[in-house]
């Protein structure tokens, strides 16, 4: 795209001309109008209409390439000033909410920053100026003496001729201005309106295609996002941010459907009734809104309230500033799950309408149907963790009275036996019997609190008290604590000194290393050995392992010469209830990845199977700066 | 005197069923699974007069395992089921698979070593009648 200085080399002589114009004033500016008038005229005839074709043509090819908007928008300034030949130029978009034509961009000589960011109110009928007519009309308009025209507003006290074209949208109506001006007197000719109308289209197929494009990347966002959004409230939040993208509204308001009272509940706004949400406005059925819920029909309306449905129980500001409306059905597979409503505030001029398109309509209909896909995700997705955890309660529950259940059973038999021998033989006799069963009773009530302190263990694994402590230091703790002082196990520690500490809980990190001492001791019966070491995983280590090099991890490993275990159940081990032991309740090892995970870190057993277990715990380094 | 498996993976479980059993003047042996439950059955030249098994072992249905062992290797060995968590399906299986009875080891203000005992009596009483009703017929045909 040529700028001034491009490839028809006219723009220097131009400029050179408006150069010399400006130094000379208004006056001395009037008097040189009529001498250049006849070089302009032959510079005009040097703008070739194949040159100007070729600049046009690759003007559209620009339309539909990706790119900075405002960069094409001066592209297109430049073009209309070639292909016109005026002294100055801009170009102003409709600003829909405000009813204001604002200049975007400008060329040519004499622009301050107050003019360069001039606002056009198309409300008032005065003041509007040639380009807020074309503006409103939607059609061309050319003076050759603004001095006698009824439409001309001065800012520019040069100016003798005129000449705008609206750039214009989908329905025809004007989304833009292209405004040119000369100073002199019957500068434009009906050829330079016609190259202007084509300019201003490519202008226009080019904003077009920038609005397809943003409304296809926020539809792909929306599939996105809603598919993978868990959570029924922060999803409403993203369906309003992407429909904000999609749609101009003044408000957006998104209630979803109560089936057991049949209401519908005020779920998510952008607006004031932010402040309302949980409320139940309307039945289904009453007002538009509720129209919407029973009948799963959109309704886009202007001036909702001459309908007769219209209720206004719930609105986003006062009733009569309300312009327009447009509501869409939230629809799942098989029923409505709510309603969508956009509105738009009445229009500062009646010249120029807010109501919805049909296009409109039809990309809020897209969205409210994705809503619906997604909050039923949501809600099965819901049903589904429901289910699972009633599940896995219900197994603990079952293994939990099956494990009670058979120690409760043998300490009643030796109550049973206790009672025998009280009743039968004299205490004296029967002293050492009573010390058998005193023993047995209480190996059987210890072996009860194993099973709940394991049971409390799994229940709040993952319920953690952060602080800061090092590894280390819990390491030598859990040993020390679960480690036998009589074994034939050998134990070695290889621990690192000055490690980063960690934000974790002590207690429950504690707890882990100390299941995975134990489970090492019991799986060595006869000795063996257990050596520990804790270290800061190199950037090859952590590749080693597959971790994301943008986070320091430590390293704590438990390495016995137990049976080790076998390449099937390396997964499976740390799941709950899967036990080999006779002892607990099968639950040590998934308490173990519950608290790792819970400190964002992982586990895992990386031994050869039969030459004994090697678990890795892997925790993260706090970041630095990251808060106490 | 009468012999009396008991099957149970509680080692404490099986000591103290071992001790009321003893009490009562009968022969008991005592095997932590299954499998080894299985093993002591095909071990003894008669089978057991009796077998007291636990259900849920190293499977849900490890008793139901025991019980075809059992009587498979004599007929009229008498099997009674426990269960620790009440196992409603499994118990039923075991009726319908020729147990003598099944019990829950815990009800609440129930002594269920005291149940057993007596169950334990019923069967032997069974095991008793069958075997001479067995008598009787063999000797009738020896007759003819």
């Amino acid at each position: 795209m040529s700028g001034r200085g491009g490839p028809l080399g006219i723009r220097p002589s131009a400029l050179h001309i408006a150069a010399r114009r400006e130094r000379l004033g208004p006056i001395g500016a009037h008097w040189y109008n009529a001498v250049v008038s006849r070089q302009e005229c032959d510079l005009d005839a040097a703008c070739g209409s194949d040159a100007f074709l070729e600049q046009l043509n690759a003007l559209f090819a620009g339309a539909v390439r990706p790119g900075d908007e405002e960069k094409y928008l001066q592209d297109v300034l430049d073009l209309a000033m070639d292909a016109a030949g005026g002294d100055r130029a801009f170009l102003a978009l409709v600003e829909q909410r405000t009813g204001e034509l604002v200049v975007v961009t400008t060329a040519g000589l004499g622009w301050t920053p107050e003019t360069t960011r001039l606002r056009l109110s198309l409300a008032q009928e005065s003041g509007r100026g040639i380009t807020g007519h074309v503006a409103l009309t939607a059609q061309p308009y050319r003076t050759g003496d603004v001095i006698h025209d009824a439409h001309y507003v001065m800012y520019f006290r040069d100016v003798r001729s005129e000449v705008a074209v609206p750039i214009c949208g989908t329905s025809g109506q004007s989304i833009g201005v292209i405004n040119i001006e000369s100073a002199i007197t019957d500068r434009f000719t009906p050829l330079h309106v016609e190259r202007l109308v084509a300019v201003a289209h490519a202008a226009a197929s080019a904003l077009r295609v920038r609005g397809f494009r943003a409304r296809e990347t926020a539809l792909i966002e929306i599939g996105n996002n809603l598919t993978t959004t868990l959570d029924i409230e922060a999803l409403m939040g993203k369906v309003l941010g992407v429909a904000a993208e999609m749609l101009r509204f003044e408000d957006c308001t998104v209630f979803l459907l109560d089936e057991a009272s049949g209401r519908l509940v005020l779920s998510a706004s952008r607006g004031i009734l932010a402040d309302r949400l949980g409320e139940t406005p309307y039945r289904v059925g009453e007002g538009i809104t509720g129209w919407v819920a029973e009948a799963g029909q959109p309704v886009r309306l202007e001036r909702p309230q001459l309908d007769p449905r219209w209720r206004g129980l719930c609105v986003e500001f006062p009733q009569d500033e309300i312009g327009a409306l447009l509501a869409v059905p939230i629809v799942g597979r098989s029923r409505i799950l709510g309603v969508m409503r956009v509105v738009r505030r009445r229009s500062a001029t009646a010249l120029f309408s807010n109501a919805f398109s049909e296009g409109e309509e039809r990309i809020l209909t897209s969205i409210g149907r994705q809503v619906g896909a997604a909050v039923e995700n949501v809600r099965s997705y819901e049903r589904l963790v429901r289910a699972e955890r009633m599940a896995a309660w219900g197994e603990l529950s079952a293994r939990a009275a099956h494990m009670i259940g058979n120690r409760t059973f043998a300490i009643k038999g030796d109550l049973n036996e206790l009672t025998y021998l009280l009743d039968e033989r004299p205490c004296e006799e029967i002293r050492a019997e009573i010390k058998d069963l005193a023993a047995s009773m209480n190996h059987g009530v210890a072996r009860l609190e194993e099973i709940l302190r394991e049971f409390r263990d799994f229940v709040v694994a993952t319920q953690l008290t952060l602080g800061t402590c090092s590894v280390n230091d819990v390491i030598q703790e859990a040993i020390g604590e679960t480690f036998p002082k009589r074994t034939r196990i050998k134990l070695r520690t290889d621990l690192t000194s000055g490690l980063p500490s960690l934000r974790c809980d002590a207690r429950k990190l504690k707890r882990a290393f100390a299941e995975l001492v134990e489970n090492a001791v019991s799986f060595q019966p006869e000795g063996g050995m257990l050596a520990i070491r804790s270290l800061a995983l190199s950037r090859d280590e952590l590749l080693k392992y597959g971790l994301s090099q943008g986070r320091e991890y430590i390293l704590v490993e438990f390495r016995d010469c137990g049976p080790g275990v076998d390449d099937g159940e390396k997964e499976r081990i740390f799941l709950p209830f899967h036990t080999t032991r006779a002892k607990g309740m099968g639950l040590g090892l998934s308490i173990v990845k519950g608290i790792v995970e819970a400190h964002q870190g992982f586990v895992r057993e990386i031994g050869e199977s039969g030459e004994g277990a090697r678990f890795v715990v892997f925790l993260p380094v706090p970041e630095a700066g990251a808060s106490e | 005197m009468t012999s009396i498996l008991v099957v149970d993976d509680e080692e404490e479980v099986c000591a103290a069923l071992k001790r009321r059993l003893q009490r009562e003047g009968y022969e008991v042996t005592t095997a932590g699974n299954a499998a080894e439950a299985i093993g002591a059955i095909a071990a003894r030249p008669h089978g057991f007069d009796v077998v007291v098994t636990d259900m849920s072992m190293e499977s849900p249905d490890s008793g139901l395992q025991v019980l075809s062992h059992a009587i498979s290797r004599d007929l009229f060995t008498e099997v009674i089921v426990l269960t620790a968590y009440g196992n409603v399906s499994n118990a039923v299986e075991s009726m319908r698979r020729g147990a003598f009875d099944y019990l829950e080891k815990n009800v609440p203000g129930v002594d269920t070593y005291e149940v057993l005992v007596m169950k334990v009596e019923q069967a032997m009483e069974r095991r008793r009648a069958a075997v001479r009703t067995v008598r009787r017929l063999e000797k009738q045909a020896a007759h003819r």
